[in-house]
Order: structure tokens, then C-alpha cells, then sequence
């Protein structure tokens, strides 16, 4: 009930509070008001509003208020609900999957919704040269339309295809409408359709200017309503301007400017929970931060300590994260137990190197650098959190002999530092996307898929785990699997753990309604503003 | 001399000085470590991706070729499209530059307003306490960073008063000049003091010059002196200051931006800096360079007619 | 007009020699080491044992303050003397010779003031990496050309005043009248201007610490540390007050001796 129950950290760490949110949020809208305009403040803009190639967070987590898939994520985005499809069956030893589809429902432009349409979208994401997201739906041999059903038919089972399609970018656009967009190629068209898309989510795009705001109305086709049969959404208008800088985002909330924005640093949390005007939402994430390590034997012609897993064990077990918890997310975030969050499904905790000093020091005496060694760390110029992170770190790590450096970079020269491989040590972080661990565990642990992130890092074990598990559909058997890819991944510390954080937005006191799901994305349907 | 002409000469001067502009943006951009597509897609994007987009793009053509293309297509006012937010870099600019031409011209009046009537009186007053209080607060403004002026007086003005807005631009130019009077006090703060200090400076060597004797020996008097030498070397200074540092506003109006979330060029450059995206890059510092090359040009046409002896 | 030291002089000169001090000896002065965490007292308003509070690593800010008297002072020096000496030579010698010269360095200077100076110092900031020795050439690369400008300006106005025609009418030569003459009277709006700069360059480093690409942690830097404690300034406003006092408290100092010493300069013959 996040409307009445101040949001304490204990409460939304759980993973099933935003589950219960969510329900809450679809009951109580007996009372909701509806109509009105609610602005939201954003720290950056959207870039392009096509879900097939786009993959950036700022496109994702608002494209599900204009677009629908065909299953949605779960409120706790650990699973799956009815979305565009009232009902899926998987038969044929998992390699069939049918999908019945919903009746009545119309796209914003007021076109019916048809299985040409899902055909259509679903050929045009799997499509390996359209964008970067095609290999989610690399299982799909083909698909068929069937008067009311949609048939994907796969060439192997695939433990993953259920989540994919509540993904974002396997929504459902109107076929007609975008063939009918000015220019010659698949990519000009989709172009002209990122700005004006069409789909049958609750809002539909009236207006952008790029990088300053973008104007939201009601569609008043949507399809879904709530609990007690009101229409959704609620509002009539849904703003989102665009304000880069943290302090004047919350000095605008605080003003009456803004109802609600995102990314409140952790340092202004209490003091915004302390405003009676204001509510501060602290919803559950996937968010984990970590410093990824070049485990490369070589980096840049010089040998590389962190090549020795001894090395790089002390390192973790030396950065005390309790602390760094403490002082970066003032006590807001919690420590990492695994390479995935606790509200990644099939997760399985280990208490990962507790901080031990003596262990640490230990650990590099027996890897010849008792005498410590330089690090370099790139990061992300002006990211304070990151920063702050650091700074912990160089004086913890201080106390075993290592010599950190800060290096702040902009990313462009970041990004081709990491797909170099030229990095000795990296800040990162990570959201999951789908409801399933396949996607972190692919970027993390499977090396052919970018190299486990750049760092070089490779175990054959986990290799073969995770493409087993890919085709695995017993849940149980699966489950074994995520286990021990967890458990080598983890052992073999091509990380340096750091914490779990929520999503920290806050509101006005008279909005009520929002949701935002661990996956990240933003959820306004049955958000409304009490006048 | 004749006027007309070296008017025509100075601007026949800038085409040139345009054609080396767009070359030097174009080399400083390619310079910059990094590409623009890897930047686009991340680090979790395929190498095949990458190279798919890349060549979309056009931008795995041979620099030169690429060069030839952005100077052609310059040349006929045309800019390509922004590669991060794939609509024609054009829209953008008009967009957005109107916003940032209001502000530093609202920044240059309140800075004048605020600098030309204290100096005359620090001139006057030199070293007694009116000048010593006038120094000093300029230099408080001046010596303060701008995202922390910005912050103080957000927190007092808007969100404390609630006299001004916190942020944005609004709809109408009287909302515009609304929403922009903090953000161009920010940036008048330090600029006024620049213009203040220097101006007070100068007077002074005006009113303690040789020539002053000089004069003084032909036999002017001394109030002659002072309209011909102080009002004319103030008026000289002035408008060299303003000339000088059109550029220097236009660049600190990209915290002045980034802090009141102003949507304005400023920001924009500095978006597409961190960006590679390089079609913005190249259009906006031409654009702003054609500004700043038109503000010289007018400058020095005063500066010629305020001083002649300085010609054009 | 009787030439004394005054009063305005002799406080900016007391700064500065506080400010040097600290500079040159911080451990003496400093209480607590700038780098030392204290996870016992973590963001603490200013009182007795931390006169200026401490940040959110438990750092003592007055330390931290004071050992960055010595970064700064280094910016406002190196940030501003290599352009100086650069364009004001080049300032002198077009302003004065005229010319095919003259015409070229106008352009190249024009060329260099159309880009916004900011954006140019953050675009070469970032294709040399952050930090400040990259600033220093950053800066150097671009300052340049506001004293040859300045400079050039003031040559031109001297050039045609009534004092050098008698100067020139007394036969005097090119070189006596440029550094004798001109020059000492051509440089005080540029020193004037380069005693302010020197406070812009402290803000300049303040405005790259905003977006990260100034003085690197751990070092101490005024800008940075106000910047740093931006995120806290409803919660701990000290954590910028304090350092960005001791950034106006420079510039006056600055600004105060460079008038003083503007004035003593100003010795008729």
C-alpha cells in the first residue's frame, strides 16, 4: 500500500513488495481521481522510441506507457502476466509455444490489434540485422498467425522465450502504419515512426523536444482497466521534462514544478522522506554496482596482477562494503551476495567475502605482492556515487599495499576502453532487463557473448552450464544449474562486489499510483493526482 | 581609407575564416578519443553491430572523403542529422539557439546595467571606501563558482520566495524572460565584474595618462579632457570587453544551462561532446562561430568609430 | 597624487602571504591529515574540534581546505602566466608593427574567440584526459589570444595618442617608443585583466570539477570540494561554504594586490 504505508527501507528491500504494490495500486483505484496532468522530472531524455533498436534505459523504461507486449512483466519482475495475450501454451516438448490474443483490443491511431501485427513485430525483433536485442528470440524458427492465436514455433526449447516476450522489445506495433511511413529503407521508416509511434499502451507521444520535454496523452483506446472496472489510465496528460542536474530536479519537486522524479541522489533521501509534502519511493531493483576486473594475463604488455585469483579475492575481501554501503547510499543499499540481485529469479546467495583484512593480506603474501601493487580504475567523470565508491576504496585497499587510481573519463573514450580490453579496472552497473536470469548470466558468465564483459574472464563449466540451462525447462533442473553457474562465478571473483540499491523516486504527497518494476521500467497507468 | 570597402574586406575575410573553422571542428571532433557509434551502443553491443551501424552511418568512409561531404554540404546550409537523436541536426539547433541568444543577451544588458554606473564611481572614489565596497562585492560575484551561484540563488529565489520559477523556459517571450532572469544573473555576475574592474582600471590610466598632461599643456580644459579621453577610452573598453567575451558567455552558459535546466545550445554542445555526436558538434560551432565572427566584425566597426584613429 | 601603500593593498597582500603560507607548509597548519576517514564523524557541522565540519567520508574539511591552497594558487599561476606572457608579447609586437602580421594574428586570434571558451577547454580537456596539467595546455592553447587581443587593443589606442606623436616628434626610436613608452602604459589593463583571470582560472578548474574533469581525487582542490559538496547542500551547506569562501577570499586577494601594485606601477616620470 505505498500510498499510506511510508515506503522505510526495510519494507521495499523485500521482493514482493512491489508485487503487492502493484495490486494495491489496482484496488485502490476505487478511490483514484481521474483526469489531470502529473509532470515528472527526468534526469536525461529519450533517445529514440523504437523498441526493436533502441536498448538504452531512458528508451526502455518509458516505452512500456506507449507500447504493450504480448505477456508483461510481473509487478516483482521475477515473472510473467497476460498482456496483449490473454493465455500462452507451450507443448510439443517446449518447442511450440500458442498464444491467444486478446479480443478487442485497438492500437492508439484506432485500428484493431491483429495476429498479422504480431507476426509482423515478432519477424521484425528477431531479425539478426535489425537491432541489438535479435538474439532473445533466436530460438523462434518461425511464426504463424491462426485467426486468433499466434504459433511460435522453435527450433529448440527455450527456457527463456516465456520472459522475452515481456520484454521490451518484442512489443507489438501496427504493421500497416509503420510500412506506411515516408522513407526507403526499414531503418528510415522506423525512424519517422520513433516520432509519432503508434501502440497500445496507455499514453500516446503528442509532443518532444528533444532533450528539454516530452508531452504524454491519455489513449483512450487502451485496452487494460482496473480492478474495480475503471478505465485506465487515470490521467489525462503525463509530462516528462528533462533536468540533467540532481539538486534542481528536487528543488522543482519541492517548488510544486515537478509531481515526481527520478534519481534521487541517496544523500537528499532523508531529508525528502522527513517532507511531509513529499513521498520518497524506494522500489525494489536489479540493480546491482561492482568494479569489473581485467583478469587478462597481460594489459598493455606488462603482466597483470589481477590475472591471480588470490589477487583478486584479497581485493574483495579488503573493501569492507558495509562501509562503502554506509557512506555512499547512506545505509540504503545492501551488500551484494551474488553477481545478480536478489530480485533476479533463481538467485542463489553466498555471503561473499565478508571483509577480512588479515584474510586479504594473507591472500597476496601467498600471491607474491606482499608488497602491494598500482591499479588504475576508469570511471565515469562526474558520477559522484562512483566516485564516492572509489574514494572508499583507495583508502581501504591502502591498507594491503594497493595503489588505487582514479581515472574519470567521458564515455565514448570509456566505452572504447572497455571493448578494448584496455581497462585494468572499471566501475559498472547493471539492470536486468527481462525477468530472467539468462541476461545478466550471458553478459556476466558466458564468455562468447562480448567476452564476459570485457574483463577476459572465462570458465568452460559456465559456459557449458548456461547453454544447457538456456534449453532447460524443467524449472528445477534449471534452478541446479543457475546455482552452480553462481557459485564458480563467484569463487573465481572476476568482480569486486559492491551493493544492491533501490530505485529512489519521489513524489508530491497527492500523487499516488506510480509503480516502477525491478526491471526499471516506469509505470504511470494508474498513477493519478488528488486536486 | 575608404569604409565601405574595408567593411567588404573584413567580411570577405570571414568566409575564409569560416572555411578553417568548419575544418578545425571537424579535426578537433575526429580527435576526440572514442567513436560515436560504440558511444551510441554501449559496451554490451556486438563488434558486428558496431561495425553494421558504422558503416550506416557513413563514418567508416575515409576522413577525407567524410570531410569533403560535411564542407559541401555546410556550404549549402545543410547539417546532416544528429547521430544520438536521429532527427535532422537543424531542428535541434532552431530548437534551442533562440534560448541561448536570449540568455547571454540578458546576461550582457544586466552585466552592463550592473558594471558601467559602479565603475565610473569606483574611478571616482579610487581607493576611499565607495570603491573599496564596490570592488569587493564584484569580486565576491566574481569569484564565485557559477553551478554554486546557480544553487543559492535557485534555493533562495525560487524554491524559498517562490518569486521566480526554478527552472525551465517556459511558453511565451514573457515567460521566457521570466524563466530566464536567474540563470542570466548567474552568468552577469562574474562578466559584470570582468567589465566592472577593468573598466574602473581603465579610466583611471585615462584620467592619471601622460597624454592627459599633454592635453593639459595644449591648454584644454579639464573637463574637455575628461568627456574626449575617459567617456571615449570607457566607451573603447566597454565595447571591446562585450567583443571579447561573447565567446567566453556563450561557453559559461553551458553550466548556467546544465544548472537551471535551460534548454539551450550550451548544454546541447556539451551533450554532444560527451557523445561523439558529431553532425551537432560541427553545425553548432559554426553556427556560433558565425555569431561570434558577426559580433567582431560589429565590434570593431564601433571600436572604428568610437576611435578612428584605430581604423577598421 | 601622493603614492603610499594603502589600505586595500596591504589586506590583499596579507592574504596572500596567509595563503602562501599555507601553500608552502600545510602540515603545519593543517590539524587533521586532508586524506584521513573517520567513519566516527562523518558529515559534522562545523565546532570545535572541526572548525569547518567534515565531508561524508569524515574528512576534515579545514585540512582538506587548507591543503588545497596550494593546487589552487598553482592554477591561478600556471593557468594564467603562460597565456600572459604569449599574448601579450604577440599583442605588443602586431599592435605595434601592424601589418601582414598584424592582419594574420587577428584572424588566428578571431578563429580561436568564435569557439566558446568553455567548450573548447572541455573538448581538448577531453581529448588530452582529465586533470590539470591537461587544463594548464587547455588553456594555454586558448587564453592566448584574450591578452593579444586586449593587448593589441591598447597599443593601437596608445599608438595614435597625443603623447607619442610629441614622443615621435622628438625623434625617439621604434624601440625606445614601443617598451618605454607604449608598453608600460599598454600593459596595466592587461595586468588589470590578468589579476582577474587568475581568479577565473580558479573557476575554471571549479567548472571542469563539475563535470568531472578537473583536479583528480584524492587532491584537494577548492573547486572540487565545492562541487563535491553540491549534493549536500541542503543537508551539510558547509561542505561547500567553506571552500568556495576561501576561492572569493583568493580572488579579493588577487584582486586587491593587483590594483595595489597597478597604482604603484602607475609612477610618473
Amino acid at each position: 500500500m505505498i500510498s499510506t504505508i511510508p515506503l522505510t527501507r526495510r519494507a521495499t528491500l523485500g521482493g514482493v513488495m512491489g508485487l503487492l504494490a502493484l495490486q494495491a495500486g489496482l484496488s485502490q483505484a476505487q478511490a483514484a481521481t481521474t483526469g489531470g496532468k502529473l509532470v515528472f522530472g527526468r534526469y536525461a531524455d529519450s533517445l529514440f522510441l523504437d523498441p526493436v533498436l533502441t536498448d538504452a534505459n531512458v528508451d526502455i523504461w518509458v516505452m512500456t506507457n506507449i507500447y504493450d507486449t504480448l505477456l508483461l512483466p510481473t509487478a516483482n519482475g521475477q515473472g510473467t502476466q497476460p498482456g496483449l495475450a490473454t493465455a500462452y501454451e507451450i507443448t510439443d516438448g517446449g518447442k511450440t509455444v500458442t498464444l491467444t490474443l486478446r479480443e478487442g483490443v485497438k492500437f492508439s491511431d484506432g485500428t484493431p490489434l491483429s495476429a498479422d501485427d504480431v507476426v509482423w513485430s515478432l519477424d521484425r525483433a528477431r531479425d539478426p540485422k535489425a537491432g541489438p536485442w535479435n538474439s532473445l528470440l533466436a530460438s523462434v524458427d518461425h511464426v504463424d498467425a491462426a485467426g486468433n492465436t499466434v504459433v511460435l514455433r522453435l527450433k529448440n526449447p527455450d527456457a527463456t522465450i516465456i520472459p522475452v516476450l515481456a520484454t521490451f522489445n518484442t512489443a507489438i506495433l501496427p504493421k500497416k502504419a509503420f510500412e506506411a511511413m515516408p522513407g526507403d529503407t526499414m531503418d528510415d521508416k522506423a525512424k519517422a515512426f520513433g516520432e509519432k509511434p503508434i501502440g497500445t499502451g496507455p499514453f500516446v507521444l503528442v509532443e518532444w523536444k528533444r532533450g528539454s520535454s516530452m508531452k504524454l496523452r491519455r489513449n483512450p483506446q487502451y485496452w487494460r482497466k482496473a480492478d474495480n472496472g475503471q478505465a485506465l489510465p487515470l490521467l489525462d496528460e503525463l509530462e516528462f521534462q528533462i533536468i540533467p542536474d540532481d539538486s534542481t530536479r528536487l528543488l522543482k519537486l519541492k517548488a510544486g514544478e515537478l509531481d515526481g522524479v527520478e534519481f534521487v541522489p541517496f544523500a537528499r533521501v532523508k531529508e525528502l522522506q522527513a517532507d511531509p509534502n513529499l513521498r520518497m519511493e524506494l522500489w525494489p531493483s536489479t540493480r546491482v554496482a561492482y568494479l569489473t576486473m581485467n583478469v587478462r594475463p597481460t594489459l598493455n604488455g606488462a603482466p597483470n596482477p589481477l590475472a591471480n585469483l588470490k589477487v583478486r579475492q584479497a581485493l574483495n575481501y579488503a573493501m569492507n562494503k558495509d562501509a562503502v554501503i554506509g557512506v555512499t547510499t547512506l545505509g540504503l543499499g545492501k551488500p551484494m551476495r551474488s553477481f545478480m540481485s536478489s530480485a533476479t529469479p533463481l538467485f542463489a546467495p553466498s555471503p561473499l567475502y565478508p571483509y577480512d583484512l588479515a584474510k586479504a593480506k594473507a591472500l597476496l603474501a601467498e600471491a607474491g605482492m606482499a608488497g602491494g601493487f598500482d591499479l588504475t580504475c576508469l570511471t565515469l567523470s562526474g558520477n559522484q556515487d562512483n566516485l564516492t565508491n572509489l574514494t572508499l576504496a583507495q583508502q581501504m585497499w591502502s591498507a594491503i599495499g594497493v595503489r588505487l587510481k582514479i581515472e574519470q573519463l567521458d564515455n565514448p573514450t570509456l566505452t572504447a576502453h572497455y571493448r578494448a580490453g584496455t581497462f585494468q579496472l572499471r566501475t559498472a552497473a547493471w539492470t536486468d532487463d527481462i525477468a530472467d536470469p539468462s541476461e545478466i548470466t550471458s553478459y556476466f558468465a558466458y564468455f562468447p557473448n562480448i567476452a564476459s564483459l570485457h574483463s577476459g574472464w572465462q570458465d568452460a563449466r559456465a559456459d557449458e552450464l548456461y547453454l544447457a540451462s538456456q534449453r532447460e525447462i524443467d524449472p528445477a533442473k534449471r534452478a541446479a544449474q543457475y546455482t552452480e553457474i553462481q557459485s564458480i562465478y563467484n569463487a573465481a571473483a572476476p568482480i569486486v562486489y559492491l551493493y544492491e540499491t533501490p530505485y529512489p523516486v519521489a513524489f508530491r504527497a497527492k500523487v499516488k499510483g506510480f509503480v516502477q518494476i525491478p526491471l526499471g521500467n516506469n509505470i504511470f497507468e494508474m498513477a493519478s493526482v488528488e486536486k | 581609407m575608404n569604409r565601405a570597402g574595408a567593411i567588404a574586406g573584413r567580411i570577405a575575410q570571414i568566409v575564409p575564416t569560416f572555411f578553417l573553422i568548419g575544418l578545425v571542428v571537424f579535426v578537433l571532433a575526429r580527435l576526440l578519443p572514442g567513436d560515436a557509434v560504440s558511444a551510441m551502443l554501449g559496451d554490451r553491443a556486438t563488434d558486428e553491430t558496431v561495425q553494421r551501424i558504422t558503416h550506416q552511418l557513413g563514418l567508416d568512409r575515409s576522413i577525407l572523403s567524410q570531410l569533403v561531404a560535411f564542407l559541401a554540404q555546410a556550404a549549402q546550409g545543410r547539417f546532416g542529422e544528429s547521430l544520438a537523436f536521429r532527427v535532422p541536426v537543424a531542428s535541434l539547433i532552431v530548437e534551442r539557439l533562440p534560448v541561448t541568444l536570449m540568455l547571454t543577451g540578458m546576461a550582457t544588458l544586466i552585466a552592463l546595467c550592473l558594471a558601467l554606473p559602479l565603475a565610473f564611481v569606483a574611478a571616482m572614489t579610487a581607493n576611499r571606501w565607495p570603491d573599496i565596497l564596490i570592488r569587493t562585492v564584484f569580486q565576491v560575484g566574481l569569484s564565485s563558482p557559477v553551478f554554486f551561484v546557480g544553487l543559492v540563488l535557485l534555493t533562495i529565489f525560487a524554491a524559498g520566495l517562490h518569486l521566480f520559477p526554478v527552472g525551465g523556459y517556459g511558453e511565451g517571450f514573457g515567460e521566457h524572460l521570466y524563466h530566464l532572469f536567474l540563470p542570466a544573473l548567474t552568468l552577469a555576475l562574474s562578466f559584470s565584474a570582468v567589465i566592472m574592474r577593468t573598466l574602473r582600471g581603465s579610466i583611471l590610466a585615462v584620467l592619471r595618462a601622460e597624454f592627459v598632461d599633454f592635453a593639459r599643456a595644449k591648454g584644454l580644459s579639464s573637463r574637455v579632457i575628461l568627456l574626449r579621453h575617459v567617456l571615449r577610452s570607457a566607451a573603447i573598453t566597454t565595447v571591446t570587453l562585450v567583443g571579447l567575451h561573447i565567446g567566453s558567455l556563450l561557453g559559461g552558459a553551458v553550466i548556467t544551462e546544465s544548472v537551471f535546466a535551460v534548454p539551450g545550445v550550451g548544454r546541447l554542445m556539451v551533450d554532444s561532446i560527451f557523445s561523439r555526436d558529431y553532425p551537432v558538434i560541427q553545425a553548432l560551432t559554426l553556427i556560433l562561430a558565425v555569431l561570434v565572427s558577426l559580433t567582431f566584425l560589429a565590434t570593431d566597426l564601433l571600436h572604428g568609430w568610437l576611435d578612428p584613429r584605430t581604423g577598421v | 597624487m601622493k603614492r603610499r601603500l594603502s589600505i586595500p593593498f596591504l589586506i590583499g597582500l596579507t592574504i596572500l602571504t596567509v595563503l602562501v603560507l599555507c601553500a608552502l607548509f600545510p602540515d603545519l597548519v593543517a590539524p587533521y591529515d586532508p586524506l584521513a576517514f573517520d567513519y566516527t564523524a562523518m558529515m559534522v557541522a562545523p565546532n570545535a574540534a572541526h572548525p569547518f565540519g567534515t565531508d561524508q567520508f569524515g574528512r576534515d574539511l579545514l585540512s582538506r581546505t587548507i591543503h588545497a591552497a596550494g593546487i589552487d594558487l598553482q592554477i591561478a599561476l600556471f593557468a594564467t602566466i603562460g597565456p600572459l606572457l604569449i599574448g601579450a608579447t604577440i599583442g605588443l609586437l602586431v599592435g605595434w608593427f601592424g601589418g601582414l602580421a598584424d592582419t594574420l594574428v587577428g584572424r588566428l586570434i578571431d578563429l580561436v574567440q568564435t569557439f566558446p571558451f568553455l567548450v573548447l577547454v572541455i573538448a581538448i580537456v577531453a581529448v588530452l584526459g582529465p586533470g590539470l596539467n591537461n587544463m594548464y595546455v587547455a588553456v594555454a592553447l586558448v587564453g592566448w589570444v584574450f591578452y593579444a587581443r586586449l593587448m593589441r587593443g591598447e597599443v593601437l589606442v596608445q599608438k595614435g595618442a597625443d603623447y607619442i606623436a610629441a614622443a615621435r616628434a622628438l625623434g625617439y626610436s621604434q624601440r625606445r617608443l614601443m617598451l618605454r613608452h607604449i608598453m608600460p602604459n599598454a600593459i596595466r589593463p592587461v595586468l588589470i585583466y590578468l589579476v582577474t583571470d587568475m581568479a577565473l582560472a580558479i573557476l575554471l578548474g571549479s567548472s571542469l570539477g563539475y563535470l568531472g574533469l578537473g583536479a583528480q581525487p584524492p587532491t584537494p582542490e577548492w573547486g572540487v570540494l565545492v562541487a563535491d559538496g553540491k549534493n549536500f547542500f541542503t543537508t551539510a551547506p558547509w561542505m561547500s561554504l567553506f571552500p568556495g569562501l576561501a576561492i572569493v577570499l583568493t580572488g579579493l586577494g588577487f584582486s586587491l594586490t593587483g590594483d595595489g601594485l597597478a597604482d604603484l606601477m602607475d609612477v610618473r616620470r
